[in-house]
């Protein structure tokens, strides 16, 4: 990553190298087809199952039933089908997922990047901040924000992204402070370009691939997060379906009825399972050496 | 007692109270634990402090006089109960004020052999109502201007006024001891890890988190018919076990031989399994729909008998278990005043369609009433992470749907809830209450202007005046009409749809007999000492 | 600089740190809506002048800025107050608590680092054989777990329908001998220690894999001593030291990790203490829980830091 040969080459060179090593990566591959998968199914939902998320089927009201050919993962004490909730849920699992890593690698970046390019100063204050956030255990903090604040989808978001930063950024300012001192940032600098400027158009695009790998990581680490949240009650509130709180609902009907707990899990472990891969391929294509 | 082992099906089915086994050819048997599952985590044994219903507590504390199974007073420390008859209770000559006199039983002793004496009662006052003793409890304390004891057995109350519920609270929960407790710092003194009164039992252990054991108190007062001293058994031991599947669990092992509030979710296994008793036991709760009259639509009559008329009572219950009772007014019915003769709202989607478009609503494009561009779209609180709350709200909204309301849930719990309950932070809320045994301050507290719990802000002077009236009469028959007028003018108004009365489901190991359910908010355990375990 | 001042430097650090974190946490306690009292609001009973007054009792009337100088000024004297809850003192209520979160927590860490130091050290020596494709998977399955998941799968199944452990608790009332109170550890310590596993296992791996690389290990396998010998005398002794900071860092968080795991297995440690003390909104409580965290972590972090500097000469005193 440290190679200085590396930052004289197109990058789109690099990028091709970096695909080729990706496609090597098998499971990472099947990973990613599997995400597209889930989020297309997630994303057309409405289309894919004759059932709506919260409609009741009032002939099945009291007690949840089997799965069946007409639902195939059963119902729930409602009468909801609860393949139609699982799919739904996806939607809000992923989505949070999604913007709270892209939240957390945003502050992150721009935090590691003011302290890696600036230095002094600014590097100390905005490191003893990372400290003091990193310093603190994540899950109770996020326990106690969403539950005091009772949050809704996008605040919980907010809360999961800006918690999550403190990695990226430590990342993003090692990457800064190493190329800091090369030629080609030294060089735009004499040719009087500004902080912003030189940072961004220069020494980011540098620094993308293990930025992207963090970014895929945290997606995983925040649908966990999420679905921990709304399985104690403290996330997304039903009738909106996310995986956890459906989990949490099944909690009640597990001695009787545990397809409806089996099934919410085991989608968060895929998930998650193919989000890690995908980060690990990742990481293989942008960083050889690892 | 009744065992109800057809629980979840379908039929209507009659609810029984458990009835005494008094006069049954069993003979009772003394010794025996008894293991009781509480499905919330104790806080504190501080009846005056705790933010639970005081189970426990009711082991070990004993007031003067308490609620039995039919939510009636029964002489418990004292003598008897006092009323006007009896000349227990006196009013001044213009009948402003009144004076209480209870005798106490002679030859009390306190769990360690101390004599209980006149002097103990006004300690508790005293203690409870000292500003700097903080258990918020403090219901009953003000009213009272000074106690005296003209000699130890003997306790005369002076009150500020009339107060026909002077019996719900203060000397209910429990009279403390005062050579254990004068001088110290009742807010965190020591008594209260193995606090003991002069009820049944004593605590000998309590491991927070975890459990609570009570033993046998040597010195209660009670004996059986025979003579025999109570309790019967040698000690409970409450399993803190806030998470139900873990409650069904040990109550199928056998780990657990008493449990209440079962959610009904467990009876499907519960019922199958041999030596479990389940009763279904009346109490003093009810669930409601209450709306919060400072939203503008929801302050058009039309629109709440429209709501009104949209809830299919028996399709809810059904989600609910099928183990709720339906009810049309606010007044559950144990109490002897809970009236026939209010305004009833048949589930009848048909009409309230109608009721809305009477009153000049119209579908909107998403099928949603709407008048003058605003849509009947309201935020629909319960108490987030309870499970039955949620399950009501989500029947609800699709019931509700139906005739073109929206409800958009918005849940809270704990701290938040409490605050929009009484601040009117919802428009619509689905909850329950339960009130004490003299329940009347309660309904003043739910429906009165500016009640304490009025988070709705309903206001209707001719229901001020009736729930007054109740609430300041000793004479059973003035307080009857006066209730029957309240019923009826609050169901017109509708500021809040009663939907069931709500029983408990306690299971228990069938070697128990003796038990008989209490109602009240005083808990099955004020009634602890006769209960007895079989060979 | 020597190793003496670098410790007191370090140290002296900690201080604006543990400020900075008490700040931002007693700001997110205070700050959100609602407060203590309001659990009791749901007993018709109580009224609206008692809940003013112990307002006032406690302070809770008072500025936040106000009330967190008072708060600081205790806490460092070692007042940690009064639990709102359960009127106890705060100290008292946690030191219930700390065995029984060390007991499970002490139980994961030893499973954890015996499974996962054997497995990193195997796969690294045979890298891309079937055994370290197989480990590799299964690590990756562990640290994607939802672990209230797998509790509530394993509970069911263990306890609920081959009835082979308890549920939940830490030991049987009237029982509490060595076999009871393992039997009640076994299932939450287990699922506990998954995620650590894996992801301590991979880094065993790893750091092995960077050490192989390394000259010296050239040279020791050029000087033809035994792979045996390089393995373990050499390789695995160097691998430990970054592999101990990981661990020792991750010993803090499972600490507060248990939370979940604790209140599906009502493990009556500081993880439940903490989710009762969410409902009842205990402040005093909570902030006190959160600072130990804090402090935890902090503390650990300092310690290896320096332990890494005095085994590690090659990290300069900066």
């Amino acid at each position: 990553m440290t190679d200085p040969s590396a930052a004289m080459q197109d990058p789109r060179t690099l990028l091709g190298e970096a695909f080729k090593r990706f496609r090597r990566h098998r499971l990472a591959v099947v990973s990613l087809a599997l995400l597209v998968v889930f989020s297309l199914a997630a994303v057309l939902a409405p289309y894919l199952t004759p059932y709506t998320f919260d409609g009741q089927d009032v002939a099945l009201l009291g007690m949840p039933t089997p799965p069946s050919l007409a639902h195939p993962m059963g119902t729930d004490h409602l009468g909801r089908d609860n393949a139609t909730r699982v799919l739904y849920g996806a939607r809000v699992s992923l989505l949070v997922g999604l913007l709270s890593a892209l939240i957390a690698t945003l502050v992150g970046t721009i935090v590691g990047a003011l302290a890696g390019f600036y230095g002094g100063a600014t590097d100390n204050v905005l490191m003893r901040a990372t400290d003091v956030v990193l310093s603190i255990p994540l899950l109770p903090l996020v326990i106690v924000l969403s539950g005091f604040l009772r949050p809704n989808l996008y605040l919980l978001v907010l809360i999961i992204g800006v918690l999550g930063w403190m990695g990226t950024a430590r990342l993003v300012r090692s990457q800064f402070l190493s190329l800091r001192g090369r030629d080609f940032v030294e060089a735009s600098r004499a040719l009087g370009g500004s902080g912003i400027r030189i940072m961004f158009l220069h020494m980011l695009p540098n620094a993308l691939g293990p930025i992207l790998v963090s970014t895929t990581l945290s997606v995983g680490g925040a649908i966990l997060l999420e679905s921990a949240l709304s399985f104690f009650g403290f996330g997304v509130q039903p009738p909106t379906p996310t995986w956890g709180n459906l989990l949490n609902s099944s909690r009640d009907w597990l001695d009787i009825a545990p397809w409806i707990a089996t099934f919410p899990g085991l989608f968060i472990l895929v998930t998650v399972l193919a989000v890690n891969f995908l980060g690990d391929g990742l990481r293989d294509a942008f960083d050889p050496r690892m | 007692m009744q065992s109800l082992r057809r629980f979840v099906s379908r039929t209507v089915w009659s609810l029984c109270l458990a009835i005494p086994l008094v006069g049954m050819a069993l003979a009772q048997e003394r010794g025996g634990t008894l293991t009781v599952a509480l499905n919330y985590d104790l806080d504190t044994l501080d009846p005056y402090a705790s933010g639970f219903l005081t189970d426990v507590q009711a082991t070990f504390l004993a007031g003067l006089v308490a609620p039995d199974h039919d939510a009636q007073y029964v002489p418990v420390l004292a003598e008897e109960v006092p009323t006007l008859d009896n000349g227990g209770i006196a009013l001044n000559e213009d009948g402003s004020k009144m004076t209480v006199t209870y005798h106490l039983r002679p030859g009390l002793k306190w769990a360690d052999g101390e004599p209980v004496t006149a002097a103990d009662v006004v300690f508790t006052w005293e203690a409870v109502k000292d500003p700097s003793y903080l258990g918020p409890e403090k219901d009953g304390t003000a009213e009272i201007e000074r106690i005296e004891t003209p000699d130890d057995l003997t306790v005369v109350i002076y009150y500020d006024g009339v107060y026909s519920g002077f019996k719900a609270s203060l000397f209910t929960y429990g009279v403390l001891p005062k050579h254990a407790l004068e001088g110290k710092d009742l807010n965190n003194d020591p008594y209260w890890d193995a606090p003991f009164g002069a009820g049944p039992f004593m605590v000998t252990e309590f491991s927070r988190g975890q459990h609570v054991v009570v033993e046998r108190n040597p010195y209660y007062f009670e004996t059986d018919a025979n003579g025999v001293q109570l309790p019967y058994l040698d000690r409970i031991i409450f399993k803190i076990i806030p998470d139900s599947n873990t409650q069904t669990t040990q109550l199928r092992s056998g780990e657990v031989g008493f449990a209440y509030n079962v959610p009904y979710t467990s009876l499907a296994t519960l019922r199958n399994t041999p030596n479990l008793e389940i009763i279904s036991a009346k109490t003093l709760a009810f669930r409601h729909v209450t709306f919060n009259l400072r939203n503008e639509q929801l302050a058009d009559l039309a629109v709440r008998q429209a709501f009104a008329h949209a809830i299919d009572r028996t399709a809810l219950n059904r989600a609910l278990g099928d183990y709720m009772l339906p009810i049309d007014t606010f007044v559950v019915s144990t109490f002897a005043f809970s009236s026939d003769d209010v305004p009833t709202y048949a589930y009848d989607p048909e009409l309230g369609r109608q009721l809305l478009l009477d009153a000049g609503y119209t579908p909107g494009r998403d099928g949603i009433m709407e008048k003058g561009g605003k849509r009947l779209s309201f935020d629909f609180m319960t108490q987030a992470g309870r499970a039955e709350y949620e399950t009501a709200q989500q029947v609800l909204i699709a019931q509700l749907k139906a005739i073109g309301i929206e409800l958009k849930p918005d849940n809270k719990a704990g701290a938040a809830l409490s605050e929009a309950r009484r601040n009117g932070g919802f428009d619509v809320w689905y909850s329950g209450w339960i009130t004490p045994a003299d329940p009347i301050d309660s309904y003043v507290s739910f429906y009165a202007t500016g009640g304490f719990n009025n988070g709705g802000a309903y206001s209707n002077p001719d229901a001020d005046a009736a729930l007054y009236a109740a609430a300041g009469s000793l004479d059973p028959d003035e307080v009857t009409a006066a209730m029957h007028e309240a019923q009826r003018i609050v169901l017109t108004d509708l500021p809040s749809i009663p939907l069931f009365e709500t029983p408990s489901i306690v299971v228990t190991t069938s070697k128990l007999q003796g038990f008989v359910s209490n109602p009240t908010n005083q808990t099955n355990f004020r009634q602890v000492a006769p209960w007895w375990l079989a060979k | 600089m020597n190793l003496t001042t670098f410790i007191v430097k370090r140290v002296l650090a900690a201080v604006p740190l543990l400020l900075g974190i008490s700040i931002i946490l007693f700001g997110v306690l205070h700050l959100a809506p609602g407060g203590p009292l309001d659990v009791y609001a749901d007993i018709p009973g109580v009224s609206h002048e008692a809940l003013e007054n112990i307002k006032r009792e406690l302070g809770l009337d008072q500025p936040v800025p106000v009330q967190y100088v008072k708060w600081l000024g205790a806490a460092v004297r070692g007042q940690w107050g009064y639990s709102i809850r359960t009127g106890r003192a705060v100290a008292k209520d946690i030191r219930e608590r700390m065995p029984a979160t060390f007991l499970l927590g002490g139980t994961a860490f030893v499973l954890a680092l015996a499974a996962a130091l054997p497995l990193g050290v195997l796969s690294a020596v045979r890298q891309y054989s079937l055994l370290d494709y197989t480990f590799t998977f299964l690590s990756f399955i562990g640290f994607s777990m939802p672990i209230f998941w797998l509790a509530l799968m394993l509970q069911s199944l263990f306890a609920v329908h081959w009835q082979l452990l308890p549920s939940a608790g830490m030991y049987t009332i009237g029982d509490g001998g060595f076999a009871d109170r393992l039997r009640h550890l076994a299932l939450p310590a287990s699922i506990l220690s998954v995620a650590y596993m894996a992801s301590w296992g991979r880094f065993t791996r790893a750091s092995m894999l960077d050490v192989f690389g390394l000259d010296y290990i050239r040279t020791a396998r050029a000087k033809g001593l035994g792979e045996r010998t390089v393995i373990y005398r050499h390789a695995l002794r160097n691998a430990l030291v970054p592999v101990i900071t990981i661990v020792a860092l991750d010993f803090a968080g499972m600490i507060s990790g248990a939370v979940i795991t604790e209140t599906i297995f009502a493990w009556p440690g500081m993880g439940r203490l903490f989710i009762e003390s969410m409902n009842g909104r205990d402040y005093p409580v909570l902030m006190a829980l959160l600072m130990i965290g804090s402090f935890a972590l902090v503390a650990i972090n300092l310690i290896t830091d320096i332990v890494y500097s005095i085994v590690d000469a090659r990290i300069r005193y900066d």
